[in-house]
């Protein structure tokens, strides 16, 4: 795997040797998007941080469904991504820098700050402290704005953009905010023989070989579902807990990525695949997800909080057959509803996987 | 720049929202979270309007040029009745509220979701099943009074209001000033908390009373009938004096007297306790007692300027002492005879009526008190017509007042009313000029120099917990001889008690009211009132008195309270 080599600092010595905006060129030019599904330009993000003291947050807050490549990054290879955020730091003249550590990877606390101790000499020379923050708890705290409120110790809410953290970020300065995988990749970038499009995948559901797999981006859905040996015929694949649901046999020649994905209806995101047997039924995982979404939204806004809570309790009826139509016709109106007019993108994305259920899998919710 | 509402043309100015330039075309947009004093949140989601085929909320986003908005697209129409509708089942039906009012708007008359949400409970006295979870409270407590003393705690759908660690709200650094309950658009934030003793309907109460043979007295605060009419749709600014004494009539109470009497007598102790003070060079600057809420915030936050307080009770509390002392032997009655019923425009002068120094011979100085939403509803109850009361007169002796009692209800008011009278009492001349404009205005921080016999005076004026936490903070206090403090913003006209909706806008009509009513009065200055002079003569003797002392004065204690 290339997310596994080794690189021993060297990708940060060649870039002390290079000019700052040599480096961001470099980054840009090599087409590094976020890893963590936003897909934005890794090297344009850093060519747009604003002036003054700024900041970078390494986001380890992994909390998406069935997603776990940033913990396979964190417990194999923790050097590549402090090396990457070294050299981020310094392409971007940035001297404190964060890791917000999701709570439950707390256990590997003590193994980052070994790195970072032991990397002393590299941080020493271009004066770059690195601190390690442990998450609050919620889903949202992935968020890169709610991270920043939850750094300063408030309760995390998404931030409204404009201002974006690129302008005012952790106490008002300019922050970057990186994503794990996003970060690991960067040393690799100057050390050469690097395949922008060789992902992360995380691998999950009715497999018998669950895990993390490098798979090239645009392979066909049945051979990166193959990787993880199906246990039985498959009916569904679920793109994490916020990225919807396609049925298996009807596009398993899809060649997945962002865009094909998406049109379809569903987002490919942090490239999480869960597989769903034939057996399994699409209410009873919806009310699963839904569940999430109910317990994991911050209660900010109206749609998302109360919306949600009133899909579950459609999607128990509906389950308890005690449904009537009125309420399969609610619960799609709900579903359009709630990302609709939602506050932030968790609002927005916790009905997709109704929007695609209800799609292509309606004859299960049944009256 | 321009922009098109609904195929409209209008112009807008840069940094505006959607809805400031819809509100100023008389275009209309519900909101609920979004209130003219408070930042926009964007959390109800009912102000949406359509713009690039998406839904965005008009209460915080701003205008572009060439910005083409709909409000009022089927798809629009339809996503802000369902938010509403989501929230429809935690509201209580009352008609009047805010959230009502929207509803109605809408056309919503039932929820689709008919079950209510699972019950939260937190200690806080707060109807957690009404809270429409808007965030105004919490705004107007942390950003505005600064006392930060309720929040938004857990997630999801257990999402609720609460204080630090669900402390209840008695030990906590609440300071009653009820500012979150007027901002409250669905009413679960309440007066009712605040005191068990407060009067399901009066009359029922009244009626176990008079079984009792007690004689019940009203009183009303100044700031109370510059506002009542906005509970009968009357507009804000609509002074309703004699409505409001002919209604407290028909609803059987014996006597209606004007705490605008017990703010002149509050002036007159307290000017003379200025003037003493100035000539002791001791414990200046001098800084207003009237305010309860200010008072319970200094004790718990600012010990250490409680002895710069003036010890003058309020004037609700002088005027339930005179009446259970002088006035009760006049009727020759004994104190625990008469009941004393303030109606305020504040809620923390509950809690101050039951402190235990506010007491004479054993009785409250007061008994209930009464907010302004309260005496409105109970008036609506009891179905009296209040558009349509002739104007009823004040009783005597302890109804007759000066315009200096008047403005006791704004701020400034206090500062100026004794002025008036130091005046008189530090030159011993008449005073020609009676306003003094320097100290009026709705400034959060005001202060001027006043000229007296060659003798530079600075006062300062300051409302809003939030203004007068950083006044002091700022060390700001320390260069005046005396300062008015009001923990509400515009003073007690903009109080907690207030009729909902209250707004900047509407406390400044309110504030102009009480002005005008103080021009037009006859004897303007507090030490011309007969009846106070009478009062003293008679019964008190002097200011500062040795009666003075026992009825009118009061102490203060440093307070201890959790997370401040
Ligand atoms: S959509 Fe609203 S309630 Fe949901 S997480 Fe975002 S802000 Fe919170």
């Amino acid at each position: 795997m290339q997310i596994l080599r080794k690189s021993n600092w060297e990708g940060f010595k060649k870039i002390t040797k290079m000019k700052r905006k040599e480096i961001i060129n470099k980054v840009k030019e090599s087409g590094l998007k976020g890893r963590s599904g936003s897909n934005f330009l890794t090297g344009l993000k850093w060519e747009l941080i604003g002036k003054g003291t700024r900041y970078l947050i390494c986001n380890a807050d992994e909390g998406e469904p069935g997603t776990f490549k940033d913990k396979f990054i964190l417990e194999n290879n923790p050097q590549l991504m402090i090396e990457g955020i070294a050299i981020a730091s310094y392409a971007m003249d940035i001297h404190s820098a964060f890791i917000y550590l999701r709570g439950e990877y707390s256990y590997l606390k003590p193994k980052l700050e070994k790195i970072i101790k032991q990397s002393e000499i590299y941080l020493k020379k271009i004066k770059l402290n690195i601190e390690i923050v442990p998450g609050a708890g919620s889903y949202l705290c992935g968020e890169e704005t709610a991270i920043l409120e939850s750094i300063e110790g408030n309760r995390p809410i998404v931030r409204r953009k404009p201002p974006y953290p690129s302008e005012s970020g952790l106490n008002s300065n300019p922050t970057c905010i990186n994503n794990v995988e996003t970060l690991a990749n960067i040393p690799l970038i100057f050390l050469g023989e690097w395949d922008n499009n060789l992902q992360l995948f995380s691998l999950s559901g009715d497999l018998k070989k669950p895990g993390i797999y490098e798979i090239e981006l645009g392979t066909k859905l049945e051979h990166i579902i193959s990787c993880g040996k199906p246990k039985k015929e498959l009916k569904a694949v679920y793109f994490g807990g916020s990225g919807g649901c396609l049925p298996y046999e009807k596009f398993k020649n899809l060649r997945v990525d962002e865009k094909t994905i998406s049109g379809k209806g569903a987002v490919l995101g942090a490239r999480s695949l869960i597989a769903v047997g034939k057996d399994r039924n699409i209410v009873d995982i919806s009310k699963t997800i839904s569940e999430f979404f109910v317990h994991e939204s911050c209660g900010y806004c109206t749609p998302c909080r109360e919306g949600n809570f009133r899909v579950l309790e459609l999607l128990d009826k509906i389950k308890d057959r005690k449904a009537r139509i009125i309420d399969v016709k609610l619960l799609e109106k709900l579903a359009y509803h709630i990302s609709d007019t939602s506050y932030c993108a968790l609002g927005v994305s916790s009905t997709t996987h109704l929007k695609c259920a209800l799609k292509y899998f309606k004859d299960e919710f049944r009256v | 720049m321009k922009i098109k509402i609904d195929g409209r043309r209008f112009s807008a100015k840069e940094g505006e929202t959607i809805l400031n330039v819809a509100k100023r075309n008389k275009i209309y947009i519900p909101t609920l979270c979004y209130h003219p004093d408070l930042k926009p949140q964007g959390r109800c989601r009912v102000c949406l309007v359509e713009v690039d085929g998406k839904l965005v909320t008009s209460c915080n986003t701003k205008v572009m040029d060439n910005m083409e908005i709909f409000t009022n697209t089927k798809r629009v129409k339809e996503a802000r009745k369902l938010n509403i509708e989501l929230i429809y089942n935690n509201h209580s039906g009352e008609k009047e509220l805010e959230f009502s009012v929207v509803a109605k708007e809408l056309g919503i008359k039932k929820s689709r979701f008919e079950k209510p949400k699972k019950e939260i409970k937190s200690p806080m006295e707060r109807d957690n099943m009404k809270c429409l979870l808007c965030g105004r409270c919490v705004q107007v407590c942390g950003a505005i009074q600064s006392i930060n003393n309720i929040e938004f705690t857990d997630r999801g759908i257990s999402t609720r209001i609460s204080t630090p660690y669900d402390i209840s709200i008695k030990d906590s650094a609440c300071t009653f000033c009820g500012q979150c309950a007027l901002y409250c658009p669905g009413n679960a934030i309440r007066e009712r908390a605040y005191n068990e003793k407060v009067v399901r309907s009066l009359m029922e109460e009244m009626n176990k009373i008079i079984n009792k043979k007690k004689f019940i007295i009203a009183q009303t605060a100044p700031a109370v009938r510059a506002s009542l009419g906005e509970m009968f749709g009357m507009k804000p600014g609509t002074l309703v004096t004699g409505k409001m004494v002919t209604a407290l009539r028909k609803l059987g109470f014996d006597k209606v007297f004007d705490t605008d009497f017990g703010a002149d007598l509050t002036i007159m102790e307290e000017a003379n306790e200025f003037v003493g003070r100035m000539k002791e060079k001791k414990n200046l600057p001098l800084i207003t007692s009237c305010c309860p809420a200010w008072i319970k915030f200094a004790e718990q936050t600012f010990p250490f300027l409680l002895k710069n307080i003036s010890t003058c009770k309020s004037p609700h509390q002088m005027l339930g002492a005179i009446a259970k002392t002088y006035y009760a032997q006049k009727l020759k009655l004994k104190p625990k005879d008469l009941m004393i019923v303030s109606i305020m425009p504040c809620i923390a002068k509950k809690f101050e009526a039951q402190r235990p120094e506010m007491k004479i011979s054993g009785c409250n100085d007061v008994d209930v008190v009464l907010t302004t939403r309260e005496i409105g509803r109970i008036i609506k109850k009891e179905k009296i017509n209040f558009t349509d009361l002739r104007d009823g007169e004040f009783d005597d002796p302890l109804g007759i007042s000066s315009g200096g009692g008047a403005i006791f209800g704004v701020t400034g008011g206090v500062m100026e009313a004794a002025l008036r009278v130091a005046y008189e009492i530090l030159t011993g001349k008449r005073l020609k000029e009676i306003d003094f404009n320097q100290v009026r205005g709705f400034e959060g921080i005001r202060e001027a120099d006043i000229k007296i016999d060659n003798k530079i005076i600075k006062v300062g004026v300051v409302h809003g917990l939030g203004n007068i936490r950083k006044f002091i903070e700022s060390d700001r206090w320390k260069k005046y001889h005396f300062i008015e403090m009001m923990a509400c913003p515009g003073g007690c006209i903009g109080g907690g008690g207030q009729p909902r909706p209250t707004t900047n806008e509407i406390r400044k009509k309110r504030m102009e009211a009480l002005y005008r009513q103080d021009k037009k009065m006859k004897i303007r200055m507090s030490n011309k009132n007969p009846a106070i002079k009478k009062l003293y003569l008679e019964f008190l003797g002097e200011p500062l008195g040795e009666m003075s002392k026992k009825l009118l004065h009061t102490k203060y204690k440093k307070r201890k309270v959790k997370y401040t």
